[in-house]
């Protein structure tokens, strides 16, 4: 009971507490209009150069652009009450840290699945796409796994943030990796082959091969392993993140580093 | 003070070592041994003072008690179990409060950080409503709990900590320098809420700077010095460390370095303290009993501009001063 409470009050509790300082003025421009103009930059660059199409570049933006909120916010769940000299307070409960961190990435993955899709269905609209209605469901749902995985990612930098107080900054690298090694606008198969590799180890690459493949008309037996296999890497990441919170919190008590901020 | 029964929280020889790096092509390592040596026993229902100045080891020993940090060697556990092996039930059983602006969730309200705080320590949400409602009313912040802490004051902030540690009704409360930087009206609320704690039959370890505080609420106090314990006793005690003797206060107008060490080397001088209020510097020596060493001290200060001379019987704070810059 209590570690249920701790997953589903404590995590929207601290969702709440760290994240009341963004507003409308801060969460309009920078997740709702800025993955609409990287959309937009892409599907034009697209456009001249005669390469790909519209609604590859929509789907592959809008999903990439989930990593923003994703990454940064369960990375800032740690790295934000290291700031506010929250953690060691929270660090000192006897409360289980599996659903302590785990219930913080349930708001953040909600939040990352509503900035892709907006993405999508606003770059799909402003670039007059042709989503068949029927894929819509399950393009959410795709986004939804793509999400999980992309916070999983999140959580193995909020990890590093207990004995790193400058983690965050990994976060601007990981998200270029990402937009570059996850088939965002280069299709895996036009990358050279050990990117492609590593891209395949990374969150969001089958999510945005899978979401394109619907909007193109799959049906769901088509794109379920994908799905599957994004799951499957969503789970090893967080499974990793809660892992190094586990190592890295014994290190920061051997280490004395939380007491640096 | 020897204790018969099982003490409430014991540190035996503790040590913390702290490695810091700094530099990435040529680095420079350096060791700094915070905590050296550290043994004392607190009573159940005590209320323990652990003063010192700042750097002495304070936040470091109870960082350790707290589980926070592992000790470097030596042990320490907190109602028999060790602060090391038994990680979940110390922190249970433990309440954790320091001093200053910061640990609070500044967009949450009052009522909501207390709340949040109530689903990590567990406590069964049929209770939290009456438990939080009575510790806002023991801290005097009923009323204004709706408000986000943003816009408390420095001294609701304060009680608001102590409302949190509270909030799982732990049998030991650590309190690091709560009082620091509240107001004095502030401050005497808060020492009649640590008093209450008491009261309660609370166990509770307290580091403070101000002496006043620690000789109104402690019922004994460790003077931490450099990382030892350097005295430990009732504040009665310690005050007789120094009670035979007298305090000479000299007021002046910019004293030097040499006239200090003038001062410091008149025989029957222990200590000498040169004290800052305003523009003036009070040069504070602590003599021997019998010792007659005012005109030697005045003579030191020859062509410094000297105010009021007095003499007075030791406090709490001049036998702490003794104590920390032996």
């Amino acid at each position: 009971m209590t570690s249920a409470r701790i997953f589903f009050i404590g995590g929207l509790m601290s969702y709440r507490a760290l994240f009341g300082w963004m507003n409308p003025w801060i969460f309009v421009p920078s997740l709702l209009v800025s993955p609409v103009c990287q959309i937009l930059l892409f599907a034009y660059i697209g456009r001249s150069a005669g390469v790909g199409d519209d609604e590859f570049y929509v789907i592959g933006n809008a999903l990439n652009y989930a990593a923003i909120p994703c990454m940064f916010a369960m990375t800032f769940t740690i790295g934000g009450e290291r700031f506010a000299q929250t953690l060691g307070l929270v660090l000192a409960t006897p409360a289980r840290r599996i659903p302590l961190f785990l219930g913080r990435s349930m708001p953040v993955i909600a939040n990352g699945w509503f900035v892709a899709m907006f993405g999508v269905v606003v770059g799909s609209m402003l670039l007059d796409t042709d989503i068949p209605g029927s894929a819509w469901p399950l393009i959410a749902l795709v986004v939804a796994v793509g999400s999980l995985a992309s916070t999983g990612l999140g959580l193995v930098m909020g990890a590093i943030n207990l004995v790193y107080r400058d983690g965050a900054t990994l976060g601007n690298v990981l998200f270029l990796v990402l937009l570059i090694f996850t088939g965002t606008n280069v299709a895996l198969d036009d990358l050279p082959g050990w990117m492609a590799a590593v891209g395949r180890w990374l969150p969001l690459t089958h999510a945005i091969e899978a979401s394109r493949m619907l909007a193109d008309g799959a049906a769901w037996g088509a794109v379920s392993g994908l799905v599957g296999t994004e799951l499957l890497i969503g789970v090893g990441y967080l499974a990793v993140g809660l892992s190094a919170i586990r190592v890295f919190e014994w290190l920061s008590r051997t280490g004395a580093t939380l007491d640096r901020i | 003070m020897p204790l018969t029964e099982t003490p409430a929280v014991e540190a035996r020889d503790l040590r913390r070592t702290f490695r810091t790096r700094q530099g990435a092509l040529r680095p420079t390592r350096r060791t700094v041994e915070a905590v050296r040596g550290v043994s004392f026993e607190i009573a159940p229902g005590e209320l323990f003072g652990l003063l010192g100045p700042n750097g002495a080891g304070k936040t470091t020993t109870i960082k350790m008690l707290i589980t926070l940090l592992i000790p470097t060697s030596g042990s320490a556990s907190v109602l028999g179990r060790d602060v090391v092996g038994d990680v979940r039930e110390v922190r249970r059983r433990i309440g954790y409060v320091f001093g200053g602006d910061r640990g609070l969730y500044e967009r949450l309200s009052g009522l909501d950080n207390l709340r949040y705080f109530s689903e990590l320590y567990g406590v069964p949400p049929r209770e939290q409503k009456e438990r939080i409602g009575s510790l806002l009313e023991l801290v005097g912040l009923t009323g204004r709990e709706g408000e986000r802490v943003e816009g408390y004051s420095r001294g609701m902030r304060q009680r608001l900590h102590i409302a949190r540690g509270l909030l799982h009704d732990p049998d030991v409360f650590f309190l690091d320098e709560p009082s620091i930087g509240i107001d004095p009206v502030g401050a005497r609320e808060l020492r009649a809420t640590i008093a209450g704690l008491r009261e309660q039959g609370k166990t509770v370890l307290l580091t403070t700077h101000y002496m006043f505080e620690a000789d109104e609420l402690c019922d004994r106090i460790a003077v931490i010095r450099s990382g030892e314990i350097v005295a430990e006793g009732t504040p009665t005690q310690l005050k007789q460390l120094v009670s035979a003797g007298r305090v000479l206060e000299v007021e002046t107008y910019g004293v030097s370095d040499d006239a200090v060490e003038v001062a410091r080397g008149t025989g029957g001088v222990r200590s000498v303290v040169v004290e800052d209020r305003g523009q003036l510097q009070v040069l504070v020596v602590s003599c021997e009993p019998g010792a007659e060493v005012t005109q030697h001290v005045l003579a030191g200060l020859d062509g410094t501009r000297v105010g009021r001379v007095s003499h007075r019987d030791p406090t709490l704070e001049d036998a702490y001063v003794e104590l920390v810059t032996r």
